[in-house]
């Protein structure tokens, strides 16, 4: 009970950031964009199953690594504080390059970045734009009617041998095969 | 509870047969209703969890990516369940994300933080959270319209209704083909039992129908009807024979007072104590008063003032011992002129040997009486006649016979042949009329009274006699034998008497060999029976009783000498006595003369010899 009220905190958090509207993507209201985009890169966590091959050993934790220029400022590191996922603690790490085998689970691709072909399995790509997905990343944030939204790239999800869980694929805007 | 009670067997069964069926099917049609309610509601309940999880899990990614449309579109599954009236999904900030109203007319009340599931009158509200890698991401609450419940009862409730109807319908025809089988029999029961009671016919019997209980009544009814029939038959024929007794008995009262009125005596019967109940007619023409007069009066009251007392007091003895009744005394007639009458009673008893009832007779004896009393006056002058006469003639006859045996001893030379002769003559007649005059005042005597106070030994008077008779005895050279004699109340000169008649004539009256005479004694009866066996000629049967007559003598020759008075005597001393005398003989065969003597002393019966005892 206290490890889970430990957690209340960033889950009323991210509801919070969940339940406000995003009414534009520019100017004052970038960060509440970039705030709900953490949460979702947190709930994709959720929905995702690596290969154990992606990761060093059983212990080590799930790392979300962040290419090129952090928007999310300190909303993701409040995000991921004290949360495990399938037994596996979370971290967030900021890379400037092509990050080594096993070490990000997650890559954070930022607009200025572009996505290297040669990244090898085990790493889910999220990054921004319709384009991202069409160009192999594997979830692509969109702003669809003023709300975050994502694309999904189903092929490359298992070209890098992930599986993404039905659910999610429910919520995409699109799903490309 | 009265009125059935009292109404028929059929229909009793019939209404059993119907109440227990319907309340059977009710209780059962409740049973299951209830049990299937509430498995309904545990099945609702597992059922609608399970739903609301699996809708909860689908809505996860939803609620984590705030996708409204998504939400919409998991919960657009319920459409499926017609029950299901609305479900809401909710954010973490109460908000709604989605929500499903099956007629629009749902709206989502405020979220619930905890699981749970309730039931209310109408529906059933399912809540629960949604949860997404153990945390809490919102919150699903779904609402059940419980009218399928209601729907299911009334579903059942008509399904048993209908059951219920048809199952009754059912009872009803088959009870009242069934109930034939227990009714009909008992019917007939009640209907021959009926018709025993109103004829009393007794030869009715129940048909029996069937093997069970009821046949075994049946049976039993017959039986006991049998019973009552012969029970019946019985009493009516004791009835009848009661009845023929009854008119017996009657016919007997009347031949009775038949009798008693032809009668020329006069008739009274009394109850045992004494109580006159019925007096003959002859009472009344005699006293010349009714009937009734002389039942107040009693009978005793015509009885001579002399005679009353011993009349009662006979009377009361008689009473009180049952004894018969004997007594001779005066009725005092119409015109005051009292009559001898003889009145006698006796106690007519019944099968206990108890009495029951006196019949008492009287006869008018006045003329008899008055004619007894002449002939004794008659028979005493003559016995004093005859006394004195023999008394008298004693002195004269020694006188003959005194002087003729001096003549024949003085003048013995005097007399020729034929003068002895006549003398000899003269003195035998002499002789013989002497023996003849003693013989007679002995039979007069003995009729005289002797008052016998003390018992006299019968062996002493034998001996005393043996010794009067031993020169007759040695002459003959005779055996004369005895038992051992009673001691008798008789006088002993009466006893010595018979005694020397009856041994005497057995010396008399022998045969050739030499007398053989044996006397023995025993009981007979309430007397003594003696017996004196000789071996003499004997009698002949044709003589047995003319020999006890005066001056009978079956022998006139003079080998055999004697007045012939002796047995005369005999009878005449033990008759006066109460006994009897009589003789068993065969001629050659010797003879045995057998004479009683009462064992107790007893009132001399005659009283002949009375006037002349002075």
């Amino acid at each position: 009970m206290a490890q889970r009220r430990a957690k209340i905190p960033s889950i009323l958090l991210c509801a919070a950031i969940l339940g406000a509207a995003i009414p534009t993507s520019q100017g004052a209201e970038e960060s509440l964009e970039y705030q709900v985009k953490a949460a979702f890169l947190l709930n994709f966590v959720k929905f995702v199953e690596w290969p154990e091959s992606a990761f060093a050993d059983g212990n080590s934790s799930i790392s979300i690594c962040i290419l090129g220029d952090d928007p999310f400022g300190k909303t993701l590191d409040q995000l991921i504080a004290g949360e495990t996922v399938n037994g596996r603690k979370l971290a967030v790490e900021r890379v400037r390059r092509i990050p080594p085998l096993k070490s990000c689970q997650v890559l954070f691709v930022n607009k200025s970045e572009q996505l290297l072909p040669a990244l090898g399995p085990g790493v889910l790509t999220v990054g921004e734009g319709d384009h991202f997905v069409r160009e192999g990343g594997i979830i692509g944030f969109v702003i669809d009617k003023r709300r975050v939204r994502f694309d999904i790239n189903q092929t490359a999800a298992e070209k890098a041998e992930l599986k993404l869980s039905s659910k999610l694929l429910s919520v995409a805007r699109s799903v490309e095969k | 509870m009265r009125n059935l009670r009292d109404i028929p067997i059929g229909q009793k069964l019939m209404i059993i047969i119907m109440v227990t069926t319907t309340s059977a099917l009710l209780l059962a049609s409740l049973g299951i209703v209830f049990a299937d309610s509430l498995l309904f509601r545990g099945y609702l309940r597992r059922d609608l969890s399970a739903l609301t999880r699996i809708i909860a899990d689908n809505s996860t990614a939803a609620l984590a990516f705030d996708d409204p449309k998504s939400a919409s579109e998991t919960l657009a599954a319920l459409r499926a369940r017609p029950h299901v009236i609305g479900a809401c999904i909710y954010r973490l900030n109460a908000t709604i994300l989605a929500n499903y109203s099956r007629q629009n007319s749902f709206a989502c009340p405020p979220p619930e933080i905890e699981s749970a599931i309730r039931f209310t009158s109408d529906r059933l509200t399912v809540a629960a959270p949604v949860l997404l890698n153990g945390s809490r991401i919102g919150s699903l609450l779904l609402v059940y319209d419980l009218g399928e419940i209601y729907d299911r009862i009334v579903l059942y409730g008509g399904t048993v209704l209908g059951v219920l109807l048809a199952s009754s319908a059912l009872a009803l025809l088959l009870s009242s083909r069934l109930r034939a089988v227990i009714a009909t029999p008992i019917s007939q029961l009640v209907s021959a039992t009926t018709s025993v009671a109103q004829t009393g016919d007794y030869r009715i019997r129940a048909q029996r129908f069937s093997n069970d209980e009821l046949g075994t009544l049946v049976d039993r009814f017959n039986e006991m009807l049998a019973g009552i029939q012969s029970r019946d038959d019985d009493l009516k024929k004791a009835l009848l024979e009661r009845e023929l007794a009854l008119m017996e008995v009657e016919r007997e009262r009347e031949r009775f007072h038949f009798m008693a009125e032809s009668m020329p005596q006069k008739i009274f019967t009394a109850r045992p104590n004494g109580s006159i109940d019925y007096f003959n007619q002859q009472w009344a023409l005699f006293t010349g008063l009714s009937l009734d007069q002389i039942a107040a009066l009693g009978w005793t009251q015509f009885i001579h003032p002399d005679d009353r007392e011993e009349s009662a007091r006979g009377w009361q003895d008689a009473i009180s011992s049952g004894e018969p009744f004997h007594c001779e005394h005066r009725f005092r007639r119409a015109d005051g002129v009292y009559r001898w009458h003889l009145t006698r009673a006796l106690a007519m008893r019944d099968a206990t040997a108890g009495i029951s009832l006196w019949i008492a007779s009287s006869t008018e004896i006045h003329q008899q009486k008055e004619k007894e009393d002449e002939l004794r006056r008659a028979n005493d002058d003559l016995q004093q006649f005859a006394y004195s006469a023999s008394h008298d003639l004693q002195e004269p006859i020694r006188n003959v016979a005194v002087y003729s045996d001096l003549v024949a001893k003085k003048y013995h030379n005097v007399l020729d042949a034929d003068g002895q002769q006549f003398l000899g003559f003269l003195q035998e007649g002499g002789r013989r009329l002497a023996t003849l005059i003693n013989d007679l005042l002995a039979y007069t005597r003995a009729g005289m009274a002797q008052v016998v106070e003390a018992p006299v030994s019968a062996t002493s008077v034998f001996e005393h006699t043996l010794a009067s008779l031993a020169e007759a005895i040695r002459e003959s050279d005779a055996v004369v034998t005895s038992d051992v004699l009673p001691e008798v109340f008789m006088g002993e000169s009466h006893l010595q008497q018979v005694f020397q008649n009856l041994i005497g004539n057995a010396l008399k009256y022998r045969s050739e060999d030499a007398p053989r005479i044996h006397v023995s004694a025993g009981k007979r009866g309430a007397a003594w029976l003696f017996s004196v066996r000789d071996n003499g000629i004997g009698i002949d049967p044709r003589y047995k009783e003319k020999i006890f007559g005066v001056f009978k003598r079956l022998h006139h020759d003079h080998k055999y000498g004697g007045t012939g008075i002796g047995l005369a005597i005999c009878q005449r001393v033990v008759e006066r006595y109460g006994g009897r005398i009589w003789v068993e003989s065969e001629p050659g065969q010797g003879a045995t003369f057998f004479f009683t003597v009462p064992q107790s002393a007893q009132r001399v019966r005659s009283s002949a010899a009375e006037s002349s005892a002075g």
